[in-house]
């Protein structure tokens, strides 16, 4: 049997297999040519002055003087053991107002201040357009702006499988655009589903970001980890940075003048012209960051594998990360953050704990809800890690 | 698996000083069997192509880093292996939340009814059978090499593919009949 197993399966091909050589190496070539060639001491150079950094940075944690708060009152060491109060068993308020966007395991939902919720639809995940008027949302092909009662305005589909779908941030969903990933090509359509077009043919995996406060400026990732900076109108290239980790999530500050490339196992930050203000590399990359509003400091997970435990630090996006803050820690995996409008409160998803921990910047309270899963429609059975709601986005008031 | 030859250590030692045509040579020697690799695990045409590609950039970024003393081949079937396994996982998982289009049949062409019957049992099993069939009878890795790609104990290997095949061989009989 075994033998006729070999010499079936070297009989089957892949549909299209000599294009899809073609196309590969085509792609493979163009991020050949795009890599900087290294030399041996830079080699063996970088991930010393990267591992140098981090232990610099995390001395820095360590040795920095607890009490001086530098969100507000956040205390620099909280444990859940000691001060996390009973967890509600579910959801009944929101502590600051705005409405949350949550792509769960279920689909996207959006939960209201009173603690209400609707479920979307069975898509796989969405992204709020400036003003929570509408929600563009993805699921294989098919790309759809959604009211965020769940009915559909319009919708497209594309060969390719579609993610990533970012609203860009203009004021009226009317005028804005919509940029996101088909298969590998960057593509903007209207606000309205018109205008649909591509804007890069090959284009790394991460969700695009629009950068706020300039209109129509959209960072992207190359195939090689490099970050674009493109204007959608011209399509013309405004920065392009030097390759590096391929970054799995982009985030701009509120005045557009920062943006943090979160790899797999590291950590960029640039200023508004491209300029890399620094990096450090990370054992396990940071599965989640957030800016403070109104600030250039920002709030990072980070993992380490050796305690088994994640630990929240507040780093400044600045020519150096300062002296970093410890926030807080708990046991396993914080999945994502989300910031409130007013900037007061911090959401973490506790995944290990079933839990979204409510973090008040302001104070020390710390308040917790549980069942979070089944609460987004997921079974208890379900492995945390992929049941868990992957992401939040807490937007502005909703239009009633 | 034997180690690598003396053209494939040229070939990673050309590509790491910025030599295209090495870099094809490299790429044309190991695509096709990584993308059909994929192809047999995912059972998706352009998942397959796509998770080939990715590999071959992984394993380019990192051609600074690979050891040229050991063979290019299973450090690059390692990746593409694992990603076809987590991206089946993740289709299954969503095949659960909400019923959607199913990836295309196979793509048999005229093979006859044996290797349809095994194309058919194959795409029966669950991906970490798929893999190790795939693994051991396409690529013809040892169940040791296989164990330590998959970071899984032997024992496991062996019984994967015990099961895999004694499914294979139901379903192409089945076919057969």
């Amino acid at each position: 049997m075994s033998d006729d197993v070999r010499r079936a399966l070297q009989r089957i091909q892949a549909p299209d297999e000599i294009e899809a050589q073609r196309r590969a190496w085509a792609l493979v070539r163009a991020s050949f040519d795009a890599r900087e060639p290294v030399s041996w001491q830079r080699r063996n150079r970088r991930p010393l002055l990267i591992a140098a950094v981090a232990v610099v940075a995390l001395l820095a944690a360590l040795l920095s003087s607890p009490g001086r708060a530098l969100v507000g009152g956040v205390r620099d060491a909280v444990t859940p053991d000691e001060s996390t109060p009973k967890p509600k068993p579910a959801l009944v308020a929101l502590p600051a107002g705005g409405s949350l966007l949550v792509n769960s395991s279920k689909g996207p939902w959006i939960v209201h201040p009173d603690g209400s919720m609707r479920a979307l639809g069975p898509w796989w995940e969405g992204a709020w357009s400036p003003n929570a008027e509408h929600v563009a949302v993805t699921r294989a092909h098919r790309l759809a702006a959604l009211t965020p009662d769940g009915t559909i305005k319009w919708a497209l589909s594309r060969a390719k499988l579609l993610h990533g779908a970012r609203w860009s941030l203009e004021p009226r969903s009317e005028c804005c655009r919509i940029a996101y990933i088909n298969g590998r090509q960057l593509r903007v359509v209207a606000g309205d589903g018109t205008g649909d077009a591509p804007l890069r043919n090959v284009v790394g995996a991460v969700a695009p970001a629009w950068r706020p406060g300039v209109t129509r400026q959209l960072a992207f990732s190359t195939i090689d980890g490099r970050i674009e900076l493109v204007n959608v109108d011209t399509t013309k290239t405004t920065w392009l940075s030097a390759p590096g980790d391929p970054p799995t999530q982009l985030i701009w500050s509120d005045d557009g003048q920062r943006l943090l490339a979160l790899g797999e196992r590291s950590l960029r930050v640039f200023d508004a012209n491209g300029n890399k203000l620094w990096a450090i590399g990370m054992p396990v990359g940071p599965s989640g960051a957030v800016f403070v509003r109104k600030s250039h400091r920002f709030i990072l997970i980070r993992y380490s594998p050796a305690t088994q435990r994640s630990d929240l630090v507040l780093f400044q996006a600045e020519n150096t990360p300062g002296e970093p803050r410890f926030l807080y820690s708990a046991p396993g995996d914080f999945g994502t953050l989300a910031i409130s409008q007013n900037g007061d409160w911090l959401l973490v998803g506790w995944v290990n704990a079933n839990q979204w921990l409510f973090l008040r910047l302001t104070s020390a309270k710390v308040e917790s809800v549980s069942n979070i899963v089944e609460q987004f429609g997921g079974s208890s059975r379900a492995p945390l890690e992929r049941a868990f709601p992957k992401s939040v986005s807490w937007c502005c008031p909703a239009s009633p | 698996m034997v180690g690598p030859g003396g053209k494939e250590r040229s070939w990673i030692r050309g590509a790491r000083a910025g030599s295209v045509s090495d870099l094809e040579a490299l790429f044309r020697e190991h695509w096709p069997r990584a993308h059909r690799a994929a192809y047999l695990v995912v059972q998706d045409a352009a998942a397959a192509e796509d998770i080939a590609q990715e590999a071959f950039l992984s394993a380019m970024r990192n051609l600074d880093r690979f050891d040229g003393r050991r063979p290019f081949g299973p450090w690059l079937h390692r990746i593409v292996v694992n990603r076809a396994i987590d991206w089946s996982r993740a289709r299954a998982l969503r095949r659960e939340l909400a019923e959607i289009p199913g990836s295309e049949d196979f793509d048999t062409g005229d093979l006859g009814t044996f290797s349809e019957g095994v194309a058919a049992g194959l795409a029966s099993l669950p991906p970490d059978q798929r893999a190790v069939i795939v693994l051991r009878y396409l690529l013809e890795y040892t169940p040791g090499e296989i164990a330590k790609m998959l970071e899984v104990p032997r024992g496991t290997v062996n019984s994967r593919l015990r099961r895999g095949l004694d499914r294979l061989e139901a379903i192409v009989d089945r076919e057969q009949r």
